[in-house]
């Protein structure tokens, strides 16, 4: 079968592990028996690839669809168009009973290490839990399992965590269970939601350098969703920019964060702070407005309402496509050079 | 002058644990027109030194006390009815974190903002309404807001209604606890900007509590580091950024990840103390890369690691084998007890040697001062540790053993 072409590179000429081809996932909002429902383009006509052993990062504001995106992937929402391959494996529109290998195949990394896990549970069983649906192992081999996780995630001595209660633990031991639990089937791939969002700027370090350790360890892609630019330049090697449904910009970290293309994620840089006292004597450059609707995104270019360098009868009539500007950094926008 | 000076704070409350030590000997004071950043790890007292300024109490304080000048006059002497009506709000107003959620979804964003003055002024509802629109105008959103109900409103304009609510009395002193945590980066600088223009019009001081280092560096004139309910580290924000004097302020700082640079962040290994029993001698010192003698190594924290039951902690792993079980009733004394069949004089080497040998790396092998056999024991006398005061000049002060004359030399033998 021949594979569609997908922006990004493809380093060691092997199949990527996840590939996505103009997919689009819309919720149908409102409908009635007499009243026809809107879409809601959460994800729309987004083509990308995630290699084995790097770190995707997607950054994007709240509704931007990178939540969305995430869940798509991993299969837990039905693409509404657009194919989705895993590992060259057309899964699309795969039936979810079907799709038990690719729960244990592809793991998730939720947000809030407080919510996520059953606190009626201690972590053996928080751990336990996914060895017990996908029938792995008995009794001694899971507590081994368990026990090695727990290690993994740097939880020593791991009798003593496997023991606990998860409100025993902070929040960043607890995000650790949260990694342990998303490792313990041993998965090829991770999909992690803001994993460190919710916890302090030292803690979020040194579990994203956990992370980063496991990769390197058992060569696990990962798609890290995000809002923190920061973060995702240091964690990973390439970063594609979401704005309203749609990918804005892909490329290496270095490449896109070092000379942005896009007018989107121009403004998005500048309105991070690093540290510096002189931040104080100026003001921060900000993009006026909220991101649009996903209702009624505005035509042409999504970004055209906000966007200070928008010419107008282009900007606001043709969508622009993702074009190859600095290899393999792409940019949709028309007036990027 | 000094819009607030606050020397001396302590606020403790009970637990059945005992009592959470949450804000302890707290002082720094706030010009008009300027911002104090606090920063710290989350479970620092950031948010209880917030309260105890406006004196919102639980029922299980166990200690208030200290002294708290607003624009000169002692407000901590104040009645709670006076503390009331002089303070709350009108003197020192507050953004709290997460607030936007917690707007009324059933009353209208003016009326929420006007309650305040209707209250303590007993204005007309006409007259507080219309000023509940000024407000709105001040703040950057349109008057018609003020009949829009809170769901109607994006997350950036339900910051600014808070904004608004705690403009509203015209206070001295506004207290911002994260009030952009929740918002994406663009509606943050936003919001920044906001309170900079604010600040700038009014001459408004505000007391900014943040755990992100970048965020507080756009505001902040001064900047207070908190760690375990104590300011470790206080003074001008160039100087804390450019040569910060505590390790902890220096880690905090290397752990922001920089979007225009290629250094890698850092993390702190371990995780603030329990404020329920802190740490002897410096909090920070069980974290702390160049802890040394007088830090305030304790009996049970060095028996701890040596017999391996601390777990969780990042640092390198030092233990010693047969250690069968240890007493730590004194702080500066540890008793070890050998494993069966093992030689006192064994295990009082085997230590003699793990202290030799690992001392410049491993921090509380240094609070070892002399191992000695006793019996069938092993004695461990510890250096007596204790807690550094703030050091330096107003400009930049710090409480870190190191700072003291010779400190860092000793340190780094």
């Amino acid at each position: 079968m021949a594979l569609p072409e997908a922006p990004g590179s493809n380093p060691e000429g092997e199949y990527p592990i996840v590939q996505l081809d103009s997919l689009r996932m819309w919720f149908p909002l409102g409908g009635s028996l007499f009243r026809k429902s809107v879409p809601v383009k959460a994800v729309d006509d987004v083509s990308l690839a995630i290699y084995r052993g790097e770190t995707l990062s997607v950054v994007g504001e709240s509704g931007s669809g990178k939540t969305t995106l995430g869940r798509t992937v991993l299969r837990l929402l039905e693409p509404t168009g657009g194919r989705l391959l895993y590992d060259g494996m057309d899964i699309t529109h795969a039936w979810e009973s079907d799709l038990k290998w690719l729960r244990r195949k592809a793991g998730f990394i939720p947000q809030d290490p407080y919510s996520s896990v059953n606190s009626t549970f201690p972590i053996y069983r928080v751990l336990e839990e996914p060895l017990a649906v996908q029938r792995i192992g008995l009794r001694d081999e899971r507590t081994e399992r368990i026990s090695k996780a727990l290690e993994n995630v740097k939880l020593i001595p791991s009798e003593f965590f496997a023991q606990k209660f998860p409100h025993q633990l902070s929040g960043g031991q607890r995000q650790r269970v949260a990694v342990a639990r998303a490792m313990i089937l041993e998965p090829e791939f991770i999909v992690a939601d803001e994993p460190v969002s919710m916890l302090d700027a030292s803690v979020r370090i040194s579990i994203l350098r956990l992370l980063r350790q496991l990769q390197e360890k058992f060569r696990i892609s990962f798609l890290y969703i995000t809002h923190d630019l920061a973060t995702a330049r240091h964690f990973s090697s390439r970063i594609g920019i979401m704005y309203a449904g749609r990918v804005a910009e892909l490329g290496p970290v270095g490449s896109v964060l070092g000379q942005p293309l896009h007018p989107y994620t121009q403004a998005l840089m500048e309105a991070v702070p690093d540290p510096d006292p002189e931040n104080r004597l100026r003001d921060r450059p900000a993009l006026p407005g909220e991101p649009p609707s996903l209702t009624s995104p505005p035509s042409g270019c999504r970004f055209h309402p906000r966007c200070p360098i928008a010419k107008m009868g282009l900007c606001d009539v043709v969508e622009p496509e993702l074009r190859e500007l600095r290899p393999d950094h792409f940019v949709a926008c028309h007036l990027a050079a | 002058m000094a819009v607030l000076d606050v020397s001396n704070l302590r606020y403790y409350y009970r637990t059945r644990r005992g009592a959470v030590k949450a804000v302890d000997d707290v002082s720094f004071s706030i010009d008009a027109g300027t911002t104090l950043a606090l920063v710290g790890e989350s479970g620092c007292g950031k948010t209880s030194t917030a309260t105890a300024l406006l004196r919102l109490l639980p029922r299980n304080v166990d200690t208030y006390e200290g002294q708290i000048l607003l624009d000169g006059e002692d407000v901590k002497q104040f009645s709670n009815e006076e503390f009331r009506k002089k303070v709350r709000w009108r003197g020192i107003s507050m953004v709290f974190q997460g607030a936007m959620n917690a707007l009324s979804p059933t009353t209208r964003c003016g009326v929420q903002i006007a309650e305040p003055l209707m209250v303590h002024y007993e204005s007309s509802s006409e007259e507080a309404f219309a000023s509940a629109k000024e407000e709105l105008k001040k703040v950057g959103l349109p008057e018609y807001v003020a009949d829009r109900y809170p769901h109607e409103l994006s997350g950036g304009m339900k910051q600014r209604v808070v904004i608004a609510m705690a403009l509203v009395m015209k206070p001295r002193l506004v207290i911002l606890d994260e009030p952009t945590s929740a918002l994406d980066v663009m509606t943050q600088a936003n919001i920044i900007n906001l309170l900079k223009q604010l600040q700038k019009e009014t001459g408004l001081a505000y007391l900014f509590i943040t755990h992100d280092l970048g965020l507080a560096s756009e505001l902040a004139n001064d900047v207070a580091i908190m760690y375990a309910g104590r300011i470790v580290e206080i003074g001008r924000a160039s100087n804390v950024y450019s040569s910060p004097g505590h390790p902890y302020t220096q880690k905090l700082i290397q752990s922001v990840p920089r979007l225009r640079s290629e250094e890698a962040p850092e993390f702190i290994p371990g995780a603030p103390p329990d404020l329920t029993s802190v740490p002897l001698g410096c909090r920070f010192h069980p974290r702390c890369a160049f802890a040394f003698e007088p830090c305030g190594w304790s009996s049970s924290e060095i028996g701890a690691i040596l017999s391996r039951e601390a777990p969780g902690l990042e640092i390198e792993e030092v233990y010693l084998a047969n250690v069968l079980k240890y007493e730590a009733t004194d702080p500066w004394k540890l008793v070890l007890w050998p494993s069966k069949g093992v030689a006192v004089s064994d295990l009082a080497s085997s230590l003699r040697e793990l202290v030799e040998s690992r001392r410049s790396s491993v921090p509380f092998l240094r609070g070892i001062e002399k191992i000695e056999e006793r019996d069938s024991r092993v004695l461990v006398k510890i250096h007596p540790g204790q807690m550094p005061e703030l050091m330096g000049e107003a400009d930049l002060r710090a409480a870190c053993w190191l700072l003291q004359e010779g400190g860092k030399a000793t340190a780094t033998k």
